[in-house]
C-alpha cells in the first residue's frame, strides 16, 4: 500500500488526530480549515515530515465531534459534551452553520419532535412568538421582546420606549421589527427595527400624513419579497390604514387609508400575497364586532377583494372567524372558528360565504379555564391550527387532520410561528415556548 | 456634604474579576502586527497560523475587537503608503507594472489578513457595523493609492495614452491594460466610473470628433462609411478585450454621435457618393452599411427612409408622367416593375426588409402611379398582353411571380374601378376571340382580384367565363340537333350574358346568306330551350375562318373578324367594288369598316384585296378587287383588324364617363348606408366616411359626394336638419 498524500496529523490540545485534506475541504473555504489548506498558508509546506503534527491549542473532545461532522456530515453530540461547549468550538473553527444545519433536517409537518421547552421568566401573558430564517426566534410579552439564537440562547432583550408590543418580525436573520402602541404626546412608539444579537435600535420608522410626521400605534406586519414592509396603523386624527416602507432606505412609501365602514388600521393579520401582488388585510372578532378580510393591490391604491360577516345571520354567531391565512395554490382563504372549525372563503369569488368544514370540529365541550384564540399557519402545503394546548397538522387537498402536537405544561397556545425548519409554541401560562424541529432523516 | 458621607457608608462590589496580564492586548496585537509587517514583505513562511488565529481569537473573545480593528487599519494603511511612494517612483512605462505587482501583492496580502482575522470578519464586525476585512483593504488601496494626488492623475493619462497609441495602430500590453482596469472595477463601480471612464468618454469624444472631421473632407461617402465601422468595430473589440462590458453602451454611443449623428446629413447628401447615388448604382453592400449605422443613431433611420421616399417620388413621377413612355403601356408598367424589383431587391438586401421601408416605397408608389390617370388601363393592357403571348413558354411559377406583381401595381391604385372597367373589356376580347394562352392563368388572376377586392369585383369576370362553358355546351346541344348541318359552313355562338360583358348596342350588320339563315337556325333552337331570353347578335366581336382561293390557285385559309368575312363574301359574286357599295352591303359602321378594309387592303402580307388609289389610308370613293397576286409562306393566314391598341382619346373619355356614371350608384349607395347606420350626420364627416368606404375601389371625388348627397335629398332619402344646413338627416 503506497503513502497515502494528503493525510494530516494534529494534536489539539495534546491528542492526536489524524484525517485527510479531503475531509477538511469540507469546512468550506471560510473556516479554520479553508484558511489553513489555501496556497497561502499551506501548512504542509511547514510539515516536510509527515510524522510531525500540527498543533492546535482547543479542546480535544469538541474537535472530535466537529472532524466527525465533516467526515460524516452528522452531527452526534456525546453526553459529555455540554452543547455550548460545542457551539463555542465551532464558532472558533468557523463552523457553526456546519453544526446547524446538521442539528436538525427539513421541515415536515408531520414528523416533528419537541427539542426543547425554554422558560420565560416575563410577567403576564405573551403577545406573540416569530421564528427567524435561521432557527432563532423572538418573543414579545408585552412591552419586550426577548431574542433567542438558534442555538437558544438569549440575546440582549429589546423594547420599544417600553411601549406595548403588538407584532414582530424578522426582517432577516439579523434584524428584529417590533410595532408597539403610542405614547401620547411624546412621539414614542411606532416601529422599530433592532439588531438580533446586540438589541441595537438601529432606525425607527415615521409615518408621515400631509407632509407632517406624526406618531402612531402600529399593529400587525408582514413583508414582501421586494423589500418593503407593511403594517396596520393607526393615528390620532383618524389616520387609520396600511402603511408601507422601504426596508433598505426606512422610508414610508406609501399608505392605504381605510375606507368608511370598513377595518385596514385596526387589523389582527397582515399577509403579502405574491403571486397576486395583494396584501391581506384580516381584523377579526373580537377586536371589532364584526370580522373584514380585504385584498389590497398597492399598485392601482385599489382594494381588489373583499369579505366580511356585517349582516350574518344570528344563528351563525358561534362561528365567528377567529384567524385568516389565504392559500394562493387554492385560491382560497382558511379561517377559523373558537371551536377549531376550519372554513374556506373561494378567493375568486367576490363576496362570497364561508364553507364551514365540520370534519375537523373534535375538541368542543372540553374548554379550559382560559381559553387562547386559534391561530393558523401555512408551510410546505400543510396547515397547522392552534388550539387550546395543541397544534393540529392539516394535509391534502381536503385538509385532512394528520398529526397533533401537543404539550401538557404551560398551558394553551397562545401564539405559534413556522420558520427555520422549526416551530415555535408560545404557551399562555408560565411563559413557555416548545421549539419543535424534524429530527435528521433516519440512518439506514 | 450628605452626599460625601453616604460615600462613607457605600460598600464596595464584590469584584470576581480575573485579573488577566494588563499589557495582554498589546503584547497579542504586536505579535499579530508583526504578522501583517511580515506578510506585507513577502516573509510569512515563518509564520504560524494556527498561532496567530488563535491570538485574533482571543482578541475578539476578552474584549479587544475595537483594539483589533483600528490596530489593522493603522498598519495597513502605513503599508499602503509606502507602496504608494514605491508607485510613484516608478519611472515611465514601469509605472503600470509596479501598480499592478503591487496591486497584487496586496491582493495576497490582504487574503492572508483576512484568513488571520476571520473569527473578527465573522462576530466583532457585522455586531459592531464595521467594514468586513476585505473590503477595508479594497478601500485603504483606492484612498491611499487610487486616489492618492500624484498616482491618481497619472493613472488616468497612462491609461488613456495607452487606448490613444492602440487608436492610432501601436500594439499594447493589453493584458496589462485588462488587470489595471479589472483593479478599478474590483475597487467598485463608481472608482471605475468616476477615475476612468467620464474621462476616457470625453477624450474619445474629442479624438472621434476630430477624425470625423479629417475623413469627411477627404472621402466619399462610402468609404466614410467604411471607416466609421470599422472605428465602431474597434471599439466594441476594446470593449471586449479590456474595459468594463457595461462600457460598450456608451463608447459606442460616443463613437456613433460623433461619426454619424453629427454629420448625418452631410453623409447623405454628400455629392456624387450619397444616398441617392447608391440606390441609382445599386450599391446594397454600401447601403446595408449605411443602414446598419444610421440604426444606431436617433432619427437616423427615417432620414435615410425619407431621402429614398422622395428620390423614389421624384423618378417614379418623371417615369409616368414621360410621354414617351406613355406610348407602350406594356413598356410602361414593366418599367414601373422593374422599378419596383430594384427596390424591393435593395430594402431586402441593405436594409434588412425592415417593415417601415417597405411602407415608404409602398406609398411612394401608391403616390406615383395615380398620378397618371391612364395607369389602370396600361396595367389592364399588361396584363393583357401577358396573357395574349407573353406567358407562352413560361413555367407556372413564373406566371404567378408576374400575376403577384402585377397585383402589387394594382394594390397601389386609387381607381380600382377604372381598372376593373378595362380588365373587363380586354378580357372580353380575350375569351371570344380565344386568345388566352392560359386558362388557369387567367381564373389565377381573377382568385387574386376577388381576395384583394372581394367577391363584388369579380363575380362578372367570372360570368364571362361561366358564359364561355355554357356556350360550348350550347354549341354541341345545337349540332346534336341538327344533323344535317355537318356539311356546309360551322356556327359557332358564343351566348353573352348582357351585364357581364362589356357589349355596346351595335347595329347587326347585314350578314351573308349562308350564315344569316344559320343563325337564324340556331336562334329558333336556343329560344325553343331557354324561353323568355332574347338574343341579339354582336357582329362587332366575332371572327371567321374562311377558304379562299386566289387567282392563279393559291388556296389558302384566312382567319378574319365578321366584318371581314361579310365584306369578302361579297366578292363571291363581284370582281370590283367601290367602298360605298360595300358599305351599303353590308351596314358596317363606317369606322369600323374602314379599319377592317384597312387591315385587308394595306398590310403587307394581308393584303387580300387591292385597293384603288394605293394608299395608306381609306377613302369614301375608294374601290376595292381581289388581290389575285396575294401569296403567304402559310397556308392559314390571319388577318387581323387594326385595332388601337391602346384607346384613342375619345374612346377614353368615353370610358372614363362611363365609369363615372357607374360611381355614381355606389356613392348613394354608401351614403344611405352609411346615413341609415348614423342616421344624423354632418357634411364632412358624410364625405369621411364615404371616402373611406370606397377607397378600396376608388377614390370619391367630395364635389361628386356633394351631387349625389343633392340628389338623395331630392329623392326625399334625406333631409337637411332645419336648425343646422349642416347637418343630413336619414328619411326612413
Amino acid at each position: 500500500m503506497g503513502i497515502q498524500k494528503d493525510i494530516v496529523k494534529f494534536n489539539v490540545g495534546g491528542r492526536i488526530f489524524q484525517t485527510t485534506a479531503t475531509t477538511l475541504a469540507n469546512a468550506g473555504r471560510d473556516s479554520f480549515f479553508g484558511a489553513l489548506f489555501d496556497d497561502n498558508w499551506d501548512l504542509r509546506q511547514h510539515q516536510p515530515n509527515s510524522s510531525q503534527e500540527f498543533f492546535i491549542d482547543r479542546n480535544p473532545d469538541c474537535f472530535a465531534v466537529l472532524l466527525d461532522l465533516l467526515r460524516t456530515g452528522d452531527l452526534y453530540i456525546p453526553s459529555n459534551v455540554p452543547e455550548r461547549l460545542l457551539y463555542r468550538e465551532a464558532m472558533f473553527y468557523g463552523l457553526i452553520d456546519h453544526v446547524r444545519s446538521a442539528k436538525w433536517g427539513p421541515f415536515d409537518g408531520n414528523r416533528l419532535k419537541l427539542s426543547r421547552s425554554v422558560t420565560g421568566r416575563a410577567p403576564g401573558d405573551g403577545t406573540a412568538i416569530r421564528a427567524g430564517p435561521d432557527g432563532g426566534c423572538c418573543v414579545a410579552h408585552g412591552s419586550m421582546v426577548h431574542v433567542f439564537d438558534w442555538t437558544l440562547e438569549e440575546h440582549p432583550p429589546i423594547n420599544l420606549d417600553y411601549q406595548r408590543v403588538n407584532d414582530i418580525g424578522w426582517v432577516n436573520a439579523e434584524n428584529v421589527l417590533i410595532s408597539a402602541c403610542e405614547r401620547l404626546g411624546k412621539g414614542d412608539g411606532g416601529m422599530g427595527l433592532f439588531n438580533s444579537s446586540t438589541g441595537d435600535l438601529r432606525h425607527k420608522f415615521n409615518v408621515v400624513h400631509d407632509n407632517q410626521t406624526k406618531s402612531y400605534t402600529a399593529g400587525a406586519l408582514s413583508f414582501s419579497p421586494d423589500y418593503k414592509i407593511f403594517a396596520s396603523c393607526k393615528g390620532r386624527s383618524n389616520e387609520y390604514g396600511i402603511g408601507v416602507w422601504d426596508q433598505v432606505t426606512g422610508k414610508q412609501m406609501d399608505f392605504f387609508y381605510e375606507s368608511p365602514g370598513w377595518s385596514l388600521g385596526d387589523a389582527d393579520k397582515l399577509q403579502w400575497l405574491n403571486g397576486s401582488n395583494c396584501l391581506l388585510v384580516a381584523t377579526l372578532f373580537p377586536r371589532k364586532d364584526n370580522c373584514y378580510i380585504s385584498l389590497l393591490d398597492f399598485r392601482e391604491k385599489r382594494m381588489v377583494w373583499s369579505w366580511s360577516d356585517i349582516g350574518a345571520l344570528l344563528t351563525v354567531d358561534e362561528k365567528r372567524v377567529r384567524d385568516a391565512i389565504a392559500m394562493e395554490e387554492c385560491n382560497s382563504i382558511c379561517v377559523v372558528n373558537e371551536y377549531d372549525d376550519l372554513g374556506f372563503i373561494d378567493l375568486r369569488i367576490n363576496g362570497g360565504s364561508v364553507r364551514w368544514s365540520s370534519r375537523s370540529r373534535l375538541l368542543k365541550g372540553k374548554m379550559p379555564d382560559e381559553p387562547c384564540y386559534p391561530k393558523l399557519a401555512l408551510h410546505n402545503g400543510q396547515l397547522f391550527s392552534s388550539m387550546n394546548d395543541c397544534i393540529s397538522v392539516f394535509c391534502g387537498p381536503d385538509w385532512v387532520l394528520t398529526s397533533r402536537l401537543r404539550r401538557s405544561y404551560g398551558g394553551s397556545i397562545c401564539d405559534f410561528s413556522i420558520g427555520g425548519d422549526r416551530l415555535f409554541a408560545l404557551h399562555s401560562e408560565e411563559n413557555v415556548f416548545d421549539a419543535w424541529e424534524t429530527p435528521s432523516p433516519p440512518i439506514i | 456634604m450628605s452626599n460625601q458621607k453616604k460615600r462613607n457608608f457605600q460598600i464596595e462590589a464584590f469584584k470576581h474579576r480575573v485579573v488577566v496580564d494588563p499589557k495582554y492586548a498589546e503584547k497579542t496585537w504586536k505579535i499579530l502586527e508583526h504578522a501583517i509587517h511580515e506578510i506585507y514583505n513577502h516573509n510569512a513562511s515563518g509564520l504560524s497560523f494556527e498561532e496567530l488565529y488563535r491570538n485574533a481569537y482571543n482578541m475578539v473573545l476578552h474584549k479587544f475587537g475595537e483594539k483589533l480593528y483600528s490596530g489593522l487599519v493603522t498598519t495597513m494603511t502605513a503599508h499602503l503608503k509606502e507602496i504608494s511612494k514605491s508607485i510613484e517612483a516608478a519611472q515611465g512605462d514601469l509605472f503600470l507594472e509596479e501598480l499592478n505587482r503591487k496591486w497584487n501583492d496586496h491582493n495576497k496580502a490582504l487574503q492572508m489578513i483576512r484568513d488571520i482575522l476571520m473569527y473578527m470578519d465573522r462576530t466583532y464586525i457585522p455586531n459592531s457595523r464595521k467594514t468586513p476585512v476585505y473590503e477595508l483593504g479594497l478601500n485603504l488601496w483606492r484612498d491611499n493609492i487610487i486616489h492618492s494626488g500624484k498616482i491618481q492623475s497619472r493613472l488616468l493619462s497612462t491609461l488613456l495614452e495607452l487606448v490613444h497609441r492602440e487608436r492610432t495602430g501601436e500594439v499594447i500590453d493589453r493584458g496589462l491594460m485588462r488587470n489595471t482596469i479589472k483593479m478599478l472595477m474590483d475597487l467598485g463601480s463608481s472608482v471605475y466610473q468616476d477615475d476612468f471612464e467620464k474621462p476616457f468618454l470625453e477624450v474619445s469624444a474629442e479624438f472621434y470628433k476630430v477624425e470625423s472631421q479629417k475623413f469627411i473632407e477627404c472621402c466619399d461617402c462610402g468609404d466614410y462609411l467604411k471607416k466609421a465601422e470599422i472605428r465602431l468595430n474597434e471599439e466594441i473589440e476594446r470593449i471586449a478585450h479590456y474595459l468594463d462590458v457595461k462600457s460598450e453602451a456608451k463608447i459606442t454611443n460616443v463613437v456613433e454621435k460623433e461619426m454619424i449623428a453629427n454629420h448625418m446629413t452631410r453623409l447623405v447628401h454628400m455629392e456624387n457618393s450619397g444616398l441617392v447615388n447608391m440606390l441609382l448604382d445599386d450599391k446594397y453592400e454600401d447601403l446595408g452599411r449605411m443602414y446598419n449605422l444610421f440604426k444606431r443613431v436617433p432619427n437616423g433611420l427615417s432620414m435615410i427612409r425619407d431621402v429614398m421616399t422622395s428620390h423614389l417620388r421624384e423618378t417614379g413621377k418623371q417615369l409616368v408622367t414621360d410621354a414617351e413612355s406613355s406610348k407602350d403601356p406594356v413598356e410602361f408598367v414593366q418599367r414601373l416593375l422593374d422599378e419596383r424589383d430594384k427596390y424591393d431587391k435593395i430594402i431586402c438586401q441593405a436594409f434588412s426588409n425592415a417593415k417601415t421601408f417597405q411602407n415608404a416605397l409602398n406609398s411612394s408608389f401608391e403616390y406615383f402611379i395615380n398620378l397618371n390617370s391612364r395607369s389602370p388601363e396600361f396595367i389592364s393592357l399588361f396584363v393583357d398582353d401577358k396573357l395574349r403571348k407573353g406567358l407562352k413558354g413560361v413555367s407556372e411559377e413564373d406566371v404567378e411571380i408576374i400575376l403577384d406583381k402585377v397585383m402589387m401595381l394594382f394594390r397601389y391604385l386609387q381607381e380600382k374601378d377604372v381598372f376593373e372597367k378595362y380588365y373587363k373589356q380586354h378580357l372580353a376580347k380575350r375569351l371570344l376571340s380565344g386568345k388566352t394562352v392560359s386558362d388557369d392563368a387567367e381564373r389565377s388572376l381573377i382568385v387574386k382580384l376577388k381576395t384583394e377586392c372581394g367577391y363584388q369585383f369579380t363575380s362578372k369576370l367570372e360570368g364571362m367565363f361561366t358564359d364561355m362553358k355554357t356556350s360550348q355546351d350550347t354549341m354541341q346541344g345545337f349540332y346534336a340537333n341538327h344533323i344535317e348541318l355537318a356539311e356546309g359552313p360551322t356556327l359557332v355562338v358564343q351566348v353573352l350574358t348582357t351585364g357581364s360583358w362589356p357589349t355596346q348596342p351595335t347595329i347587326t350588320c347585314n350578314l351573308p346568306t349562308e350564315m344569316a339563315a344559320l343563325c337564324e337556325k340556331f336562334r329558333s333552337h336556343y329560344l325553343g330551350t331557354h324561353t323568355g331570353r332574347r338574343l341579339s347578335w354582336q357582329t362587332n366581336m366575332g371572327t371567321a375562318d374562311i377558304k379562299a382561293t386566289f387567282g392563279k390557285g393559291q388556296k389558302h385559309e384566312l382567319n378574319v373578324s365578321t366584318y371581314q368575312m361579310c365584306v369578302l363574301m361579297l366578292f363571291n359574286n363581284a370582281d370590283r367594288l367601290s367602298y360605298k357599295e360595300i358599305e351599303q352591303a353590308t351596314e358596317i359602321p363606317a369606322s369600323d369598316l374602314k379599319r377592317c378594309l384597312q387591315s385587308m387592303a394595306c398590310v403587307k402580307g394581308k393584303n387580300v384585296l387591292r385597293k384603288e388609289p394605293m394608299s395608306k389610308d381609306i377613302g369614301t370613293d375608294d374601290a376595292f378587287f381581289v388581290n389575285d397576286k396575294f401569296t403567304s409562306k402559310f397556308y392559314k393566314v390571319k388577318i387581323g383588324t387594326v385595332v388601337a391598341q391602346k384607346e384613342s382619346e375619345p374612346e377614353k373619355l368615353e370610358t372614363r364617363q362611363r365609369v363615372e356614371e357607374d360611381r355614381k350608384p355606389q356613392i348613394e349607395a354608401a351614403i344611405v348606408r352609411i346615413m341609415k347606420s348614423r342616421r344624423v350626420l354632418d357634411h364632412n364627416n358624410v364625405i369621411a366616411e364615404v371616402t373611406k368606404q370606397l377607397q378600396s375601389r376608388f377614390l370619391a371625388n367630395p364635389t361628386e359626394i356633394k351631387k349625389r348627397i343633392e340628389s338623395l335629398i331630392e329623392r326625399e332619402f334625406l333631409e337637411r336638419d332645419s336648425d343646422d344646413r349642416k347637418l343630413y338627416r336619414y328619411l326612413a
